[in-house]
């Protein structure tokens, strides 16, 4: 996956992000870590292009993520699972299918069905999102992202309503998801899920990137701000 | 023996502290009073012969009630959808338009809205069709609630689902139709059922403009047989045959959909 982020701003009433300028390339799972308000959460939704920023440009894979059919290659998992709430499991999934991506009902029902199955819920299938726990939600969120058949998909903290069990669930789903050959942009608190599933790793602090770099920069920070952060998530 | 008596004054037990019984107890304790009060009256109660005498008169009125009410219920919600659409408009013009009406029309009585439509805005507009400005009336008085029904209906979609419908690429139309829609219609149920049971009662105030609705029929027929108690009870009577069953047919609507 190749990242280039060119002067990029955006505000809401205060500024969020602040020129940022920065390009990688060769990575598949790249962790976005900050403390609450650091500007990560707002650089995934822009990097999804769920926002529009204030100013700057992005590319990645060399496409410009403004581009209309950026949306139809990308997968997002929110914060709360955001699964349809009149819709059951399998019709959160085959709806969209359907209705967006030219696939017949049969189609669209057989696919939601393995994705399910792809994360294990295939006895959940018909049941409303109300009806099951936190994590089999965020799960078949999960399923949701990865039946688009997506180049990249984008975790927004995917565990931060989820209890230590649960969050342990997920994560687990989400490392099985690999084998499937996606690339990855994520934000999450879980310190240990990082080290084990990011192979770059972004700080940001006050709007700005602080600090960049494989893993390994968690165990040997250079900068007193990443410091600071690890000293108060460990 | 012994066993089986015991039995019954269980089931009797049961029975006496079950809901069901509750209501009827409820149900006689109204009727019970009413039946005093009635009786209480040194003239005699003279309900058949109002009904014997003026029935058709009064049953053409009935229907009439339902059928106004339903052309309003159907109209107040296309005017109160417009009015809806307008207060999301960028242009401020109309939002203020539709804030300012609805400031209006919460503090002016009925009544002052249908006289003031038959007898100032409709001549002013070359019109003196009294049923029509009559029923126009009532359609934008309810319109304004109508309005706030859609509104906090549409706003509890939480922003994260835009966003999501957004993302999956569905137009609007299919937003309405397959995500917005389904799911307000649960939570807009019950105060449309709360609004059309305003109007069933609102209409009731078109006996001024003498339209033949239920209230008017009943007041023909009491000033001609001045039997003005029987005929108040029998308004009440047939208001309730409509509204009872509507209030039922919402909680059963709320318990099916939304339960």
């Amino acid at each position: 996956m190749k990242i280039n982020i060119q002067h990029l701003r955006h505000a809401y009433d205060t500024e969020v992000l602040s020129n940022l300028n920065f390009s990688i390339e060769g990575y598949h799972s790249i962790a976005i870590i900050g403390a609450s308000g650091s500007g990560k959460s707002t650089l995934l939704r822009i990097l999804s292009s769920l926002e529009k920023p204030s100013s700057g440009t992005v590319t990645i894979n060399d496409a410009s993520i403004s581009s209309k059919d950026y949306k139809d290659r990308i997968g997002f998992v929110f914060q709360n699972h955001n699964l349809f709430p009149h819709l059951t499991l399998r019709r959160n999934i085959s709806l969209i299918l359907e209705k967006t991506r030219g696939f017949s009902f049969k189609e669209a029902d057989d696919t939601a069905l393995k994705f399910l199955s792809i994360v294990q819920l295939e006895d959940q299938v018909n049941k409303l999102p109300k009806n099951i726990s936190g994590g089999q939600a965020q799960r078949a969120s999960l399923a949701r992202a990865f039946s688009l058949n997506p180049d990249i998909v984008f975790l927004d903290e995917p565990t931060s309503a989820l209890d230590p069990v649960l969050t342990y669930e997920v994560l687990t789903t989400v490392k099985g998801l690999k084998g499937l050959g996606k690339s990855f942009i994520f934000v999450t608190h879980v310190m240990s899920f990082v080290k084990d599933f990011a192979d770059y790793v972004i700080f940001m602090d006050k709007g700005k990137i602080i600090e960049h770099g494989k893993p390994s920069i968690l165990t040997n920070p250079q900068t007193e701000e990443l410091q600071r952060y690890i000293s108060y998530t460990y | 023996m012994k066993t089986l008596l015991f039995k019954t004054l269980k089931n009797f037990k049961t029975f006496l502290v079950s809901k069901f019984f509750a209501y009827i107890l409820a149900l006689i304790t109204f009727i019970g009073f009413l039946v005093f009060v009635i009786a209480s009256r040194d003239t005699q109660f003279e309900l058949t012969k109002l009904i014997g005498e003026y029935g058709n008169l009064i049953f053409r009125g009935f229907f009439n009630t339902i059928w106004i009410s339903l052309i309003t219920l159907v109209g107040s919600l296309i005017v109160g959808f417009i009015l809806y659409v307008l207060s999301l408009s960028k242009i401020y013009y109309f939002v203020a338009l539709v804030d300012v009406f609805t400031e209006i029309i919460y503090g002016t009585p009925l009544l002052v809205m249908i006289i003031l439509m038959a007898f100032l805005i409709g001549p002013a507009f070359d019109n003196f069709d009294r049923p029509f400005l009559g029923i126009t009336g009532l359609i934008l008085y309810i319109a304004p609630f109508m309005k706030n029904v859609f509104k906090s209906g549409f706003s509890s979609i939480p922003k994260d689902q835009y966003m999501a419908m957004d993302l999956f690429g569905f137009n609007v139309f299919q937003r309405y139709q397959y995500i917005i829609i389904p799911q307000v219609i649960r939570i807009l149920m019950p105060p449309f059922m709360n609004n059309f049971s305003l109007i069933i009662k609102g209409s009731a105030l078109l006996y001024l403009l003498a339209f033949p609705e239920l209230y008017y029929g009943i007041y023909v027929a009491q000033s001609r047989s001045f039997l003005f108690v029987e005929g108040y009870i029998l308004l009440w009577m047939l208001y309730l045959v409509i509204t009872v069953p509507l209030s039922q047919f919402t909680k059963w609507i709320e318990k099916k959909i939304i339960g």
